[in-house]
């Protein structure tokens, strides 16, 4: 069930008939998903000399023949515009096409029609649709993913296309994983609804006979949820190593871009932040900052040590040692060189903007503590000068969200400080916010008070007392995991589509959370792995967010809305 | 894993359309006799490797000469450009390196082990054999250097990339060859050592025995058969350091080689071996070698250079006439 293996072994089988010199043809959503599973040096190995973008192939007048394209795509309309002028002056021996999802027959007339040399050898379908970033969390790095918090009615043919290529993702996931799904939603959103209802038609209905898997073990289940039903995990600043870089830095396809950063040296411009290839990552990416500051020394003592005996050359026998651990030892190098500049950075960050400080309110706000000492440390934090723009919106956001209906009052003075102190942000976006995901839209208890059991649970944590201060707050999605675990997710929040009903737990469950993911959720999803209970989770979303994502898919979608009310 | 295969469709597709388009294919081929960038029979050899090789693209009129030959022909593969020969070359070579490691790996195994004869005949095959295989390492490493030649041109990336590949195995090869040589070493100074500890054992136990019995008589006795065993272990001793010598030398042949080659291996798990960022690479150094190319064809042109020639050569013929017309007029 682990999605990057899924992923390797569509590509593995796409290259392995094939002799000879390959070229590997990609387009700007392929090129993420083979190079997250797929390293340039395997590709050298079977014999791929050449990858190249579908968009420009057509541009260069020099002919290859005697090498062999394989063409890796979506089953896209400009894709098959791009394949049909390609092949009608062809520049490569053979072609080779791989579409990752379903293609229409109209789109096989079209390929027919230009391919008047006859140089197509095989059409094939690679379900290999989704980016698959861990092992049990994937992505579609859909572009535009503000869509999902707009009504149909505003721009019906973005939605369309949103949960166009939603659906397509889910159903590629399903056929790579061989199985078929029994679907539940969230019942107050939508958008959740709407995909729901479409994947089941798609593999129940009108491809039935491709999803048609005879399996005799329970069938998985597709549970699909709203961002909107938390949204304050995105808001939250990270404190575990993954997290924390996505927070601080950005990660896109598991490499992290340092250009900005003036300190970084010219091989650390960008690194790579794989599971799959870095032990040392795969054993610290759910640490928290202060254990990996310790993990990161010991690596560079050890690293030391290796450099002093190498140093240390003496007979010939030494000399001969050191040029075979050679390579090792560079590989070492920049590893450790990698990881140290990461630290730095994000220790730089934190100084700088002060986010222990803010964290820690943060967490308070998320977690427990008491609304006026709230409302004081926030507007404590808001006066003060260290405090960024963005830092401030989060807090009110916070805090809005927790105290939406205790005390007006105080919320609309809280508007007005923010106001006054950034020009950037206006309070309009945190209304905006309450109106996509305020307390009337949420599904969950996402504080913790509405269910007695949580009120209970959650008085007899603030006696405890807490391990971390920044590390206290659990996503939502841990919840609706246990939930699902002990068989108790309600039907009444979490309805079946059409006649799915499931008799007892499943084994596997796929969660997709449209408006997308955040590394604190795949990290709980990884956590929640780790315990053997039986039951095995995927995480999957349209984007991965962190907090100024989110913020900037709120932007947009606020300036959509607002410029259809004014039309209309 | 689920695929889904549509060639069968596709190639019903195809036949159906090539059926309804023949009937104008005469008329559609008069009309654009160049449609294909002259794909045609005979011309097709030239005209790959010559636009891969030689950009003035003089053989392009041939093309215009056989309109007949348009599309409609299947299409014939083109030779592949010549450096494809060296690296076929090269893999062929690593692939022999190979096939002489593994005897070279038995080789050894025979040498170690406790035999009757000298052993001299073993080491003499373990000599050759390292030594065609370092010889075959330096030889593609060499054609490796070869293949680098050349511009900013579509090819060159390809080019880089089967450089790489074939840098990588010979890396490896390198690196088995040595490990396999450290190893055989080792395990020869173990021996070599046993038997000397064991010879001065049995040395000192002989002394103590002869001195034991008797006294100063056999001292010039003893001395001989002293001087003898320890001339042996001179020899013994010269013979090892030679032996290791050797080794050391191919050892270090083959450090020097791995030096050159780790500059074209890609460090696996850094971000130059992401293939999206390769292809971002290649974008953008294509355009910079273009915009490079046109600049220096522009600055050539305008060149203070050919002025400065031209203007001399004139020089020249006025002089040559002035000479002239002083030689004929005095």
């Amino acid at each position: 069930m682990v999605v990057v293996s899924a992923a390797r072994d569509y590509i593995n089988r796409m290259l392995q008939d094939i002799s000879g010199m390959k070229v590997l043809i990609l387009d700007s959503q392929t090129v993420s998903i083979v190079s997250v599973a797929y390293s340039q040096s395997e590709l050298l190995q079977k014999e791929v000399f050449l990858v190249e973008m579908v968009d420009t192939i057509s541009k260069s007048k020099e002919s290859a023949t005697h090498l062999k394209a394989v063409c890796f795509l979506r089953p896209t309309s400009e894709n098959i515009q791009f394949l049909r002028r390609q092949l009608a002056n062809p520049r490569f021996g053979e072609y080779h096409l791989f579409f990752s999802n379903m293609l229409k027959d109209t789109q096989i007339h079209l390929l027919a029609d230009s391919d008047d040399q006859e140089v197509v050898q095989q059409v094939q379908e690679f379900y290999a649709d989704f980016v698959a970033l861990d092992p049990y969390h994937f992505s579609l790095n859909v572009p535009s993913n503000h869509m999902y918090m707009l009504p149909a009615v505003i721009d019906p043919s973005g939605l369309q296309h949103l949960c166009d290529r939603v659906v397509d993702g889910i159903a590629a996931l399903f056929l790579a994983l061989k199985r078929r799904p029994a679907i539940r939603y969230q019942r107050t959103s939508d958008v959740a609804k709407r995909i729901a209802h479409e994947s089941a038609k798609l593999m129940y209905q009108k491809e039935s006979g491709l999803f048609d898997f005879r399996r005799g073990e329970l069938s998985p289940l597709l549970l699909i949820i709203d961002r909107r039903d938390d949204p304050v995990t995105p808001l939250l600043n990270q404190w575990t190593y993954q997290a924390m870089v996505h927070e601080l830095i950005g990660i896109q396809d598991n490499k992290v871009d340092l250009r900005g950063i003036a300190k970084a040296s010219k091989d650390q411009q960008e690194v790579v932040l794989s599971s799959e290839q870095d032990a040392f990552f795969k054993l610290n990416m759910h640490e928290n900052f202060g254990d990996i500051g310790m993990n990161i020394k010991r690596m560079v003592d050890d690293f030391q040590q290796v450099a002093k005996s190498n140093q240390n050359i003496q007979t010939i026998e030494d000399m001969a040692k050191f040029v075979e651990n050679y390579p090792e030892y560079r590989k070492m190098h920049g590893n450790v060189s990698k990881h140290v500049t990461l630290v730095t950075e994000m220790s730089k960050l934190v100084e700088e903007r002060k986010l222990m400080l803010v964290s820690q309110t943060e967490q308070e706000l998320a977690c427990n503590g008491g609304q006026v000492a709230a409302f004081e440390a926030v507007t404590n934090l808001l006066y003060n000068e260290s405090v960024s723009d963005i830092d401030r919106l989060r807090l009110v956001m916070l805090y809005a969200l927790r105290y939406e209906k205790e005390s007006p009052v105080q919320l609309m003075q809280l508007f007005n400080k923010l106001s006054s102190r950034t020009a950037k942000y206006k309070p309009g976006l945190v209304q905006f916010l309450l109106k996509q995901a305020g307390v009337d839209k949420r599904t969950g208890d996402l504080f913790g008070n509405r269910d007695f059991l949580n009120i209970a649970r959650n008085m007899a944590r603030g006696l405890k007392g807490v391990e971390n201060v920044y590390t206290q707050h659990q996503p939502l999605l841990f919840q609706t995991m246990e939930n699902i675990i002990k068989g108790r997710l309600r039907d009444v929040d979490y309805p079946f589509v059409g006649n799915h009903f499931q008799q007892g737990r499943p084994q596997d469950v796929i969660i997709f959370i449209v408006g997308g993911t955040t590394y604190e959720e795949s990290r709980s999803v990884a956590l929640q792995n780790a315990v053997h209970t039986g039951v095995r989770f995927t995480l999957g979303g349209s984007v991965v967010l962190n907090s100024k994502r989110f913020i900037r898919d709120l932007e947009e979608a606020q300036r959509i809305a607002k410029s259809s009310t004014n039309v209309v | 894993m689920a695929t889904r295969n549509r060639t069968l469709i596709f190639r019903k597709y195809r036949d159906a359309l090539k059926s309804v388009r023949i009937p104008t294919s005469s008329s559609s081929s008069s009309q654009q006799p160049l449609s294909s960038d002259g794909r045609g029979g005979g011309p097709v050899i030239e005209l790959v490797s010559t636009s891969l090789l030689n950009p003035n693209r003089s053989y392009a009129p041939l093309s215009t000469e056989d309109p007949g030959n348009s599309s409609k022909g299947a299409l014939t593969v083109g030779l592949p450009p010549a450096w494809v020969d060296i690296s076929e070359d090269i893999a062929a070579n690593v692939q022999r390196a190979r096939t002489k490691m593994a005897e070279l790996a038995k080789a050894h195994a025979k040498a170690l082990m406790p035999s009757f004869g000298d052993g001299k005949e073993d080491q003499r095959t373990i000599e050759g054999l390292t030594h065609e295989i370092t010889g075959l390492i330096k030889k593609s490493e060499k054609k490796l250097q070869r293949l680098s030649a050349g511009g900013p041109t579509e090819d060159s990336n390809i080019r880089k990339n089967v450089q790489r590949s074939l840098a990588t195995d010979l890396q490896n090869l390198s690196m088995e060859l040595r490990k396999k040589q450290s190893t055989y070493l080792k395990r020869l100074r173990q021996q070599k050592e046993g038997q000397d500890g064991v010879d001065l054992e049995m040395n000192l136990n002989g002394n103590r025995s002869r001195i034991d019995d008797e006294d100063g008589l056999d001292d010039m006795a003893f001395s001989d058969l002293q001087m003898a065993r320890v001339k042996k272990t001179e020899a013994f001793t010269a013979e090892r350091e030679r032996e290791i010598q050797q080794v050391v030398e191919s050892v270090n042949e083959l450090a020097q080689i791995m030096k050159d080659l780790s500059v074209l291996v890609i460090d696996q798990g850094t971000i130059v071996d992401r293939i999206d960022y390769n292809v971002q690479n290649v974008a953008t150094t294509v355009e910079e070698g273009l915009k490079q190319l046109q600049k220096a064809e522009r600055s050539q042109k305008q060149g203070g250079m050919v002025m400065c020639a031209t203007v001399l050569v004139i020089m020249c013929f006025i002089m040559l006439v002035l000479l002239i017309l002083k030689e004929i007029l005095f």
